[in-house]
């Protein structure tokens, strides 16, 4: 090229605005951090779903599963029987329906039982013993829990086989007893000594197990079954029995002879598996609750299981009275309502007048709920409801170096419930025992999880909800085989991609695509994965709004 | 498996932070994807416009290439002459691109536009469309919506929007293409297209002006997809003035969830969003008649 | 046209046979057709234009040199004059040498631009040719279409005829490339635009050697990466607008330069003004554009009738150098301004132009101002004869007095 033909300089632009602030007009800054699914939340056991959930989207069933364990270490049973309040709680539930969690879990269980995986190892020894009364659910997870914290556990169990209500409440069609054994073997192959026929039954023998053990913690359930006199005095022992001897004898096998007409009393899920049994045997079945279906403690697909297979549902309703035939009790019914004003947790029901009906019986089964035996833990301070006294964070009973949990602590009587008890009493032994990293869990309130305004629902689009297989009624009532089945590879992969992740971020970059300002990097060594460029960002919030799960969320800045 | 909607767009770095645009503009986010994906290998041309404030003052460039900024209605004409300046020093690989607002586009702007069309000059031609003169404060202009208030029209606007798409789809140029903000990977796709090819390509982009529409800070990608789903601005391509595709379109979702988003609409009673539905369904349905007509070419007829 | 063209003086500065050098060529062009030659010696790679008469002829023959292959040029059919000149401006800085013509209410379409195209630093050389503006609608010489320009930093030049045109086009770009601005080469309608004249058309080597390629330091160009055109605050306004106007005090002795060299290469030479039998005059006539013809011949007449009467050209109108007009009538007590123009309200613009740029002069002459030939009017050497005698007679009066 010549040289330039001009003489006279003139002034073109030649920087860039990069070198600029407009950081400075802010009133808010974007912040990447991770927020509580309301499944997690809502978890007994706090359970972290969006991050295995993921995992199995990715094919990786075996991390997923570690990861599942951290908090459970019963997913193939819980998976069967959970309540699920997660999917209750699910984000999803305003799109087509919640995700199928359950079902995933039941699945990731099923893959963990069929390879045999092992739960992670033991931590390394405290030095430290610790004895658990009562081989159920909070007993065996509390007890895993401990182990993991490097604790000796010695669990002691009543009966001849652990398991407790998992083994000897749920019948098999259900959860079946292989389940819960290989479940339960992955615990003691950890490491836990489980010593059957070994009852606490008095209050000398817990005074020895405080002198034995650093700690103790009692976990016996609730077997005292609740009766109503009126029935049993009008009945008998012959013709009413309680719904918890009678799931144990008959998963023993053992024919009650009740007659071809039994009537179930009681709304839980121990009284529809009672009612379900029944129908198994043969025979006719009433259910009878207090409750009206829709507000009924057990799940609404066991009602609803329960119809399929010939029950007949008789809600909100009660046998005021029963009188003794030679053929049947007589029972004389009416419908109720319940009083509103009632404490939490007590039925107060209220005869409608006129509604009187009567219903023939053979023989009456009363599920209606069970109390703890507490006469070995008589020095351990009660609470009201007939339960003991417990610190819900930390599993503490008034009596120092004894905790405990499960049914026999509280009346919020669910497995994962029990599951998520033993876990935060292992965490409030470790931190009472000055254990060097634990400490009393921290309580999670559905306030602080993504909330369902969070979601950007443009980026899930529609996918419909899968649903465990289930056998027909008819084959069903053939017998004891399980009803469910476990998701497919296929189902499992699309139901974790129905998962929307909330507050978990995975790196879909939407906050970096849809910044006007390009004032977010892709910064892989962050654990939060990008970083907010604080030059630049003006604080709009698009990225928060367009990040599909709450992964994100704007603090206000002072000017 | 569910499509989970990862955005895959390959960005090159010309845009540059520390722009003029409002927070949550979304103008700004259509020049990054715009210019980000012809890359450095370009010109720009930009009439006055917000686009204009946001490409910086100087001696501060917003955009890593050089620019010109031309009159408001001078873009086409002023694109003309640097692409043809450029083939004449053997630079014709340099892409020439103009990013113009709606009133530099639809009004003052279409002479210049038709213009260039006609002689199949060789430009991407980028409308940011917001639908106003939002950077003199939100008058109507040939853009704005039926019905709609702005400041020069208090009342609602009495006449219908240009459809500025089908007016360059009938100089029957090698390309037209709507798109907006709310799908990045779309208009990304499209300007990438466009790129590729030769003539004049024209995309219309959809781009919600905060202050104008009244939206907030977070709104502008939201409001731009409700504008796709409910028809009242379908996304789609026409080839050789004759060959439609369709994008993304109406979904079923009623008119009134876009307008319920925006000031500028909230004066309107139930007559009149139900006029409104009205002239969505039925341009929603002229425009798939569209993509239905086939014509055997005529075998003298060439096409460019 | 329906022009009545019997009555038409045509002259030049120069002999009617203007001398040829080796390589060039002499042909009987019209003023129109001169100015397209000068434009394709020049070298122009883009030409954007929109038809107009009487332009059109310059269109037309660029047009045909581009199909014959002389002239290898992108000939842009714009859409409007305004267009043109948008890609005027583009075109020359994305860094090539542009050229477009136009008249009249193209021009004011391209007004805009014009100031655009100056703001811009754009080195663009433009033909106009001076006709009549709407409303009503006319087709005849009259300079107000480029008097009305002048506030738009465009350089101007005023020509006799097509070999003035032609030299001057060639010349514009040398000077514009030189100061960054752009440049309009201005004769009228008619008289010069479709008045046929024997023109040298010089030899393309001895014009490249005269004009080399145009290789602007600033360029739209994504290897150097710089942009034009900005928002900029009051300050950086106030610069931009004073390196503007300091480029434009360059022009004359640019222009000067530029002539001389054009001189040396090509035997001819115009100045930015002419002094014609000036010595010991008592009155100047002074004019620009194809009324310096007519009046030489009237110079010619009175000097021969005894009376000290002299012609001073303004070629160079804008940036107006008043230097050199100053010393250029040092010492004539009296002008007479005769231009084919109105301004309303002002007058003639080049009476008035003058005026300004005496005030404050020692000894500055009065000025007679007379608006002659507007619209086109045929204006012949006896009526300025008369009109000299006049002035010479006459005490001056402020405004511009109508004359036919």
């Amino acid at each position: 090229m010549s040289a330039p033909t001009t003489e006279i300089r003139t002034q073109w632009t030649t920087s860039f605005t990069d070198e600029l602030t407009t950081g400075t007009w802010r009133a808010a800054i974007p912040v990447h951090a991770y927020k509580p699914s309301p499944c997690h939340v809502a978890c007994p056991v706090s359970n972290g779903m969006p991050g295995w959930i993921k995992a199995i989207g990715e094919g990786a069933y075996q991390q997923a599963w570690l990861s599942l364990v951290d908090t459970n270490p019963f997913p193939a049973t819980t998976g069967r029987v959970c309540h699920h309040p997660c999917e209750s709680e699910c984000n999803r539930t305003v799109l087509e329906g919640a995700v199928g969690i359950n079902g995933l879990e039941h699945f990731l269980g099923d893959q963990a039982l069929a390879a045999g995986w092992a739960l992670p190892p033991a931590g390394e020894s405290t030095g430290k013993r610790v004895a658990v009364v009562g081989a159920g659910p909070a007993g065996l997870s509390c007890a895993y829990h401990l182990r993991r914290l490097g604790y000796d556990v010695t669990v002691l169990e009543s009966r001849e086989k652990p398991g407790g209500l998992l083994r000897y409440g749920i019948p098999e069609y259900r959860l079946t007893e292989e389940v819960v054994d290989k479940e339960i073997q992955r615990i003691v192959d950890l490491g836990v000594e489980i010593r059957t026929n070994a009852p606490v039954a008095d209050p000398e023998s817990l005074e020895r197990l405080r002198g034995e053990y650093d700690a103790v913690f009692l976990a016996v359930g609730a077997q005292r079954a609740k009766r109503l006199g009126h029935l049993d005095d009008a009945g008998g022992p012959a013709r009413v029995i309680d719904g918890l001897e009678y799931l144990r004898r008959s998963s023993a096998g053992e024919d009650l002879g009740l007659g071809q007409r039994v009537v179930v009393i009681g709304g839980g899920s121990a009284a529809i598996d009672v009612a379900r049994t029944a129908r198994r045997q043969g025979k006719s079945v009433t259910l009878m609750s207090l409750e009206t279906r829709n507000i009924m403690p057990a799940q609404d697909e066991e009602v609803f299981e329960a119809l399929e297979e010939g029950v007949t549902l008789v809600d909100g309703a009660m046998a005021a009275s029963a009188t003794l035939t030679e053929e049947c009790l007589n029972l004389e019914c009416t419908l109720v309502t319940l009083d509103t004003e009632a404490p939490v947790g007590v039925l107060r029901p209220m005869p409608v007048e006129g509604s009187g009906f009567a219903v023939e019986a053979d023989s009456v089964i009363m599920a209606i709920g069970q109390d703890p035996d507490l006469t070995a833990f008589a020095a351990v301070p009660a609470a009201g409801g007939g339960t003991i006294q417990v610190d819900m964070a930390s599993g503490a009973t008034g009596l120092p170096g004894v905790f405990a949990g499960g049914d026999v602590a509280s009346q919020y009587r669910y497995v994962s419930a029990a599951i998520g008890a033993g876990r935060r009493a292992a965490w409030g032994i470790a931190a009472s025992l000055g254990h060097p990293s634990a400490e009393v869990l921290p309580h999670l309130d559905l306030k602080q999880a993504v909330q369902k305004e969070e979601i950007n629902a443009f980026y899930f689009p529609p996918a419909e909800r899968t649903e465990k297989e289930r056998t027909g009624a008819a084959e069903r009532l053939l017998g004891f085989a399980e009803v469910a089945k476990a998701f497919s590879v296929d189902q499992a992969a699309h139901e974790s991609a129905r998962c929307m992740s909330c507050g978990l971020c995975v790196e879909c970059d939407n906050c970096f695509v849809f910044c006007p300002d390009t004032a977010i990097k892709k910064d892989a060594d962050r654990p939060e994965h990008y970083a907010i460029l604080e030059q630049y960002c003006k604080g709009c919030g698009l990225c928060v709004a367009e990040c599909p799960r709450g992964a994100v969320h704007l603090e206000a800045v002072a000017r | 498996m569910i499509d989970q909607l990862k955005y895959e767009i390959e960005e090159k770095p010309v845009f540059c932070s520390g722009h003029n645009a409002c927070p949550g503009c979304g103008e700004a986010l259509a020049i990054r994807y715009i210019l980000n994906t012809m890359g450095s290998n370009t010109i720009a041309v930009i009439p006055p416009s917000c686009i204009a404030i946001i490409s910086g003052h100087q001696p501060y460039s917003s955009m890593r290439i050089p620019t010109y900024q031309t009159t408001l209605e001078a873009s086409a004409a002023s694109a003309t002459g640097m692409k043809r300046s450029l083939i004449r020093q053997g630079r014709g690989d340099v892409n020439i691109l103009v990013i113009a607002g709606d009133g530099g586009t639809y009004d003052i702007g279409i002479q210049s536009l038709s213009g260039a069309a006609e002689r199949n000059e060789d430009m991407v031609y980028v409308c940011l469309d917001n639908e106003g003169y939002m950077n003199t404060g939100s008058q109507k202009s040939g853009s704005t919506p039926y019905l709609a208030s702005t400041s020069s029209t208090p009342g609602g606007k009495p006449t219908e929007k240009k459809d500025i798409a089908e007016i360059m789809a009938a100089h029957r140029v090698p390309y037209v293409a709507t798109a907006t903000i709310g799908y990045p990977d779309d208009l990304a796709r499209k300007v990438a297209k466009a790129r590729d090819m030769k003539g004049m390509r024209f995309i219309v982009c959809l781009t919600p002006c905060l202050a104008g529409w009244g939206i907030p800070d977070d709104a502008a990608v939201r409001v731009s997809r409700l504008a796709v789903e409910t028809g009242f601005f379908p996304l789609y391509e026409v080839e050789d003035g004759e060959h439609y595709t369709i994008n993304r379109g109406h979904t079923g979702l009623p008119v009134e969830r876009y307008l319920e988003t925006q000031r500028r609409f909230k004066h309107l009673d139930p007559d009149q969003i139900a006029t409104l539905q009205g002239q969505v369904e039925h341009k929603w349905a002229l425009l798939q008649a569209r993509t239905k007509l086939e014509c055997e070419p005529h075998p003298e007829y060439l096409t460019r | 046209m329906s022009m009545d063209t019997s009555n038409i003086t045509v002259t030049s500065g120069q002999s009617c046979m203007p001398p040829v050098q080796e390589g060039d060529t002499r042909m009987l062009l019209t003023g129109n057709h001169a100015v397209a030659y000068g434009a394709m010696l020049a070298r122009p790679q883009v030409v954007p234009i929109y038809p107009i008469t009487p332009q059109t002829p310059i269109a037309e023959k660029i047009s045909d040199l581009q199909l014959s292959g002389e002239f290898d040029v992108d000939l842009m059919t714009a859409e409007s004059e305004h267009s043109a000149m948008c890609a005027c401006v583009t075109a020359s800085l994305t860094g090539v040498r542009v050229f477009t013509a136009t008249a009249s209410q193209g021009l004011l379409l391209m007004h805009e631009m014009l100031h655009y195209a100056a703001g811009a630093r754009a080195p663009i050389v433009m033909a106009e040719v001076n006709r009549t503006l709407g409303s009503p609608w006319g087709f005849w010489p009259d300079q107000s279409d480029s008097l009305s320009q002048r506030d738009t930093s465009w350089i101007q030049y005023y020509c006799e005829s097509g070999q003035e045109s032609l030299d001057t086009v060639i010349q514009a770009f040398k000077v514009a490339e030189q100061v960054n601005l752009p440049a309009m080469v201005v004769h009228e309608a008619f008289y010069i635009s479709h008045a046929l004249e024997p023109v040298v058309v010089p030899s393309q080597e001895r014009v490249d050697r005269y004009l080399p390629p145009f290789n602007p330091e600033h360029r739209l160009d994504p290897l150097i990466n710089e942009s034009w055109g900005a928002v900029v605050n009051q300050d950086m306004y106030y610069r931009h607008r004073k390196e503007l106007t300091e480029s434009m005090a360059l022009v004359a002795e640019r222009s000067i330069q530029a002539d001389a060299e054009y001189q040396e290469l090509f035997g001819r030479s115009y100045g930015i003004i002419e002094r014609y039998r000036m010595d010991d005059a008592d009155l100047a006539i002074v004019g620009f554009g194809a009324m310096c013809g007519t009046s030489r011949v009237a110079v010619d007449a009175l000097r021969a009738a005894g009376l000290q009467v002299g012609l001073l050209k303004i070629k160079l109108f804008n940036p107006f150098p008043t230097e050199h007009v100053r010393a250029a009538i040092a010492g004539i007590p009296k002008l007479m301004v005769i231009e084919r123009n109105v301004s309303p309200g002002i007058g003639g613009v080049l009476a008035q132009t003058l005026k300004a740029n005496l005030y404050g002069m020692k000894d500055a002459p009065t000025v007679h101002s007379y608006l002659a030939g507007v619209g086109g009017l045929n204006v012949p050497s006896r009526l300025i004869e008369e009109l000299a005698k006049k002035a010479m007679a006459d005490e001056p009066v402020a405004e511009s007095l109508w004359q036919r």
